[in-house]
């Protein structure tokens, strides 16, 4: 086996100038934040939303089963919510980066499974910068980008600095001209 | 100024036809299966409305040409205008079955790409107005500026454009051929049992062999019994694997006809930067595929190809398959070509690409143990689960299963493989059905390098690029098993080569 550095390395922090500079970028920090806000409702509403069934199986086991058994299986279920809102928005933000320079955009991302998609600026067939209520009182953004592809027809790229959203889509923007036939 | 045309007056025919087969079987069939009363009196006043809309959806419906656009209005209560660009213009095909060659009329679909949808129907116009739009729709591109990027064929001279040049005809030897090896017959005779099913005729013939319910005319079950009642004998056994042998055969033997059917007369020529395809004994398909609008190119061949040396070529071209794919997939490119008569075929679509010195990229080491595991490991999980269910002795199977994977494993490996060229990339795959598909940078949407759990214990990852066009059933190109830095290697280049180039739908 080959000892070779993954090609999955920490992005440097952002640096001012230009936006295509080819540097690799990390995500804006308060992702994980707004990442976390947005599990914490699901997670409580997961767990509340459950909560009856739990007591309706206590109430209607036949007593075959121990009281404390449902419980414990919703614990360990809410458990691992929690874990995911709270612990793993951070993890998977250190395998999270983009870069962009004067011909395409590159973004990195996964941490079990980890990818890097590369789109050439003259295959980008349309862009959206869309803001959720939670991402707006952040002043973030997500980016998403359109391509006549198949598999990644649709690229979406959130935790972006709002303003750094319609930077990076100002200049995927085609430049002006004919469209070729 | 351009005049609004009609569509052919046989249109409310067709349109009434198109929804009987909607609303109407199914009517039919619930008259018939279930007889009830009552429905006998609807379908007067069904086939009366239904008219009506076909006349109204007939009256309303009127396409012109611009300049630069086809223009179709349609709708009654909701009027809708839609503006298709000629450029935008993927696939013009014309299809006709025996009842529009009666009425010398053509079914034409305009596919620009934009999903799986056809853009626009004219259902149904005359072959000479298909002919006129033909000419519209492409002799906009020929004058049009030589916007030829790199990897782009020159246009063609005028003198050529006009007189198409056949690249391949199938005589009908070559038909049945196909049909030996697709094999399509399986697929009519089991779709024919789901619709005798439906129609509780298969119950009726199952309770007639089997005698379920009338015990005494279980007829081909006694005739089975009585088989099995002086034991197993050789002579019987090889009466058994000759019924089984025989209706194998006659399942190819309807594959062929079938595809002599299909594909009678089946012609792809060049008219200038055009494909023209045309087959059909009983509908005639005409369809055009302009040679830009190509995205991917695959070559496939099984056993049965390599016994006849044979090969299929198909083309992916955007707007060509859908999610609903089945029914609309285009016709392969070339369904049989002889494969030395193949690399011709090739050359004459994907002109820019040399082929001819091919230096195949074998993958990683140790992508053999890995394949040989994921098989193994699989195969152990199924003969399980077959354990589980059915008793000890399906442990036998893991035992045949990995005897198979053995040799399967190293069969694909072998036969894995990826090539680069002066403007596209190559990718193989397979082993008893191989598939080898191309790729022009020009065509490539994306790149992807993906490194999974796996891959990382291995040093590995997976390269694959995305085109448009791509089917569901597409072998697209992802090369698994790469060194972590041929792959960031391949990435890197295969993104910047793509880079460089631009996109021309």
């Amino acid at each position: 086996m080959s000892t070779d550095e993954s090609p999955f390395e920490p992005a440097t922090p952002d640096a001012p100038g230009s936006i295509a500079d080819g540097r690799s970028r990390p995500l804006d920090p308060r992702l994980i934040a707004v990442q976390r806000l947005a599990r914490a409702v699901f997670t409580a509403v997961a767990a509340f939303g459950t909560l009856p069934f739990v007591v309706i199986v206590i109430l209607s086991a036949p007593g075959g089963l121990p009281g404390w058994a449902p419980v414990a299986f919703w614990s360990a279920g809410v458990g691992l919510l929690v874990w995911w809102a709270w612990a793993w928005p951070p993890v998977a933000y250190r395998y999270r980066s983009y870069s962009v320079d004067a011909t395409s955009i590159e973004i990195r991302r996964g941490v079990v499974f980890r990818r890097i998609i590369h789109v050439p600026r003259s295959r980008v067939q349309h862009t959206d910068v869309s803001q959720g209520p939670i991402e707006r009182s952040y002043e973030l953004g997500t980016l998403v980008i359109y391509t006549a592809g198949t598999d990644f027809a649709r690229i979406q790229l959130d935790g972006l600095a709002h303003a750094t959203a319609l930077r990076i889509r100002d200049h995927l923007l085609p430049d002006s001209g004919p469209d070729a036939v | 100024m351009p005049s609004e045309q009609h569509l052919h007056p046989a249109s409310i025919l067709f349109g009434l036809i198109a929804q009987l087969r909607e609303f109407g079987i199914p009517l039919v069939f619930a008259l018939v299966a279930g007889s009830r009363g009552g429905l006998e009196a609807i379908a007067p006043l069904a086939l009366t409305l239904y008219t009506l809309v076909a006349v109204l959806r007939y009256y309303y419906y009127r396409y012109r040409f611009e300049e630069h656009e086809l223009v179709v209005k349609h709708g009654f209560f909701v009027r809708n205008e839609r503006h298709i660009p000629f450029a935008r213009i993927q696939n013009l095909d014309a299809i006709q079955n025996v009842l529009h060659r009666l009425l010398g009329v053509v079914d034409v679909r305009v596919d620009t790409g934009s999903g799986a949808e056809t853009d626009a129907r004219l259902s149904v116009v005359t072959w000479d107005a298909y002919r006129e739009m033909r000419e519209r729709v492409f002799a906009g591109r020929r004058t049009a500026p030589a916007t030829a990027a790199e990897g782009e064929t020159d246009p063609a001279a005028p003198a050529e454009l006009d007189t198409p040049r056949v690249l391949l005809a199938l005589p009908t030897r070559e038909l049945a051929i196909h049909g030996v090896i697709e094999n399509r017959g399986g697929i009519v005779i089991a779709g024919l049992i789901g619709l005798l099913w439906e129609a509780g005729v298969t119950e009726r013939v199952i309770n007639r062999v089997a005698g379920d319910d009338v015990v005494e005319s279980g007829r081909i079950r006694d005739a089975i019994g009585e088989l099995w009642v002086g034991g197993v004998t050789l002579e019987r056994l090889g009466l058994v694997v000759a019924a089984i042998a025989g209706v194998l055969i006659l399942i190819r033997l309807l594959s062929v006809v079938l595809a002599i059917i299909r594909l009678h007369g089946f012609r792809v020529s060049r008219a200038g930067e055009d494909l023209r395809a045309e087959y059909g004994l009983i509908t005639r398909v005409s369809a055009t595929i302009p040679l830009r609008r190509i995205q991917t190119l695959t070559v496939t061949d099984g056993i049965l190809h390599r016994l006849f040396d044979r090969v299929t070529i198909r083309v992916d071209t955007a707007g060509g398959s859908g999610p609903d794919g089945g029914e609309r997939r285009r016709e392969s490119l070339a369904p049989v070509i002889a494969g030395t008569r193949s690399e011709a075929l090739i050359r004459e679509v994907l002109p820019e690409l040399d082929l001819s010195a091919l230096a195949w990229q074998a993958p990683a080491e140790g992508a053999l143990t890995r394949e040989l595991r994921r098989r193994l490991i699989t195969s152990a999980v199924v003969a399980g689960l077959a354990a589980l269910a059915i008793g000890w002795y399906a442990l036998s199977l893991f035992g045949l299963l990995v005897a198979w994977h053995s040799v399967a494993a190293g069969r694909t490996v072998a036969h894995l493989g990826w090539a680069v060229v002066d403007g596209a990339v190559l990718f193989r795959s397979g082993w008893l059905r191989r598939h080898l598909t191309i790729a022009r940078y020009t065509r490539v949407q994306s790149v992807e390098l993906v490194e999974s759990p796996f891959d990382r214990r291995w040093a590995m990852a997976r390269v694959s690029v995305d085109t448009a066009g791509a089917g569901a059933a597409s072998h697209r190109v992802a090369i698994p098993y790469l060194t972590r830095p041929a792959a960031v290697a391949l990435h890197a280049s295969l993104s910047a080569a793509a880079a460089r180039t631009a996109f021309h739908w």
